[in-house]
């Protein structure tokens, strides 16, 4: 079972290497969209990877109100929890 | 007084043809398609005899707005249309440029306003055809790399919406992500009115004061290999940016055809 700072690593590691961006800048607080300029059509790809990694069913709507790399991390452990 | 006379007859003529093409989609969503589903084949087939209906349908719909004079046209190069896995992208000065370009493709697939999956003159149609609403943006990206993988032809809109008259060409990120995931080939059309036939924010019966003259011009495909060695997001930022600049240097600053035009 990965626990909230494992996943926050795995996180900073894959948005770094795909979106070129300082791990420095991807913190809890960071704003995906706003700070990150991480937009929909990346959250579409990044949905894909992530259905691929855990093999599990990742409904777009369970990620809707995702807005900062802290509710990433949150809705992610609750999907590997589940 | 002539020109006072044709420009009513056009005014009277565009009106007809708003009525014809939702009488058309209305017939062909009604009445044509379910008796078609009642014809044997597996589910792809129907699909596809759909689209090649919507096409000829839409093929006759251009001829009687150009047999009554409500515009005049010209499509060059059509035949490097339809090919297996081919993304075609087109800029979207006016209402009916999708007219165009699904009547001169054979049979593809389309992305379309998701307002035509409720309106209903129009939603038998794009249900039938097996068309693609372009929102929520996940499921339009879904579909769409699905088609292209299928080996279907889809036409897409990257503006996502008409062009706002006057303003520089804006094209949104979701049709360069499709193209680097999932297109065989890349093709643009583009697609100049002179003068402009119902842009947007102008109501129907706004005719221009000459007849409008539309000229479809398909360009050379667009290389995909040097944006699939990068990673999807910086390779789908990088062919959004150069797409965005390839039109607007093709169409002129304004987006507008400027050379003289017919009537």
């Amino acid at each position: 079972m990965q626990t909230k700072d494992e996943i926050l690593e795995q996180i900073k590691a894959s948005l770094g290497e795909l979106f070129e961006l300082d791990p420095a800048r991807i913190t809890l607080a960071a704003r995906l969209n706003e700070d990150l300029e991480i937009d929909s059509i990346d959250a579409v790809d990044l949905l894909d990877g992530l259905r691929r990694q855990t093999g599990k069913k990742v409904s777009a709507e369970d990620f809707r109100s995702v807005r900062t790399v802290g509710d990433l991390v949150e809705a992610i452990y609750k999907l590997v929890q589940a | 007084m002539e020109r006072r006379q044709t420009y009513f007859w056009r005014v009277f003529a565009t009106g007809v043809c708003f009525t014809l093409f939702g009488v058309g989609g209305l017939i062909l969503g009604v009445l044509v398609f379910p008796i078609l589903l009642l014809l044997p084949g597996d589910p792809e087939r129907r699909r596809a005899r759909m689209r090649g209906l919507v096409q000829r349908a839409l093929r006759l719909f251009v001829r009687v707005m150009r047999g009554v004079r409500v515009i005049s046209y010209e499509f060059r190069g059509s035949e490097r249309l339809g090919r297996a896995g081919q993304l075609i992208i087109a800029n979207h000065p006016t209402l009916v440029d999708v007219v165009f370009i699904v009547a001169f493709t054979p049979a593809p697939c389309c992305v379309v306003k998701a307002a035509m999956f409720q309106n209903p003159f129009t939603r038998g149609v794009v249900r039938a055809a097996g068309y693609i609403s372009n929102s929520p943006t996940d499921e339009m990206i879904h579909g769409a790399v699905a088609a292209l993988h299928a080996g279907d032809s889809l036409v897409m809109f990257p503006e996502g919406t008409r062009t706002r008259p006057g303003q520089p060409l804006q094209f949104a990120r979701g049709t360069a992500s499709i193209a680097v995931h999932a297109a065989d080939v890349l093709t643009p059309v583009y697609v100049r009115c002179e003068p402009l036939l119902l842009p947007k924010f102008v109501p129907w019966y706004r005719v221009p004061p000459r007849r409008p003259h539309y000229i479809f011009e398909v360009g050379d495909d667009i290389d995909l290999a040097a944006y699939r060695r990068l990673q999807t997001p910086k390779a789908s930022r990088l062919l959004n940016d150069w797409l965005s600049g390839h039109f607007a240097a093709r169409l002129g600053a304004t987006g507008v055809y400027n050379a003289n035009s017919v009537d």
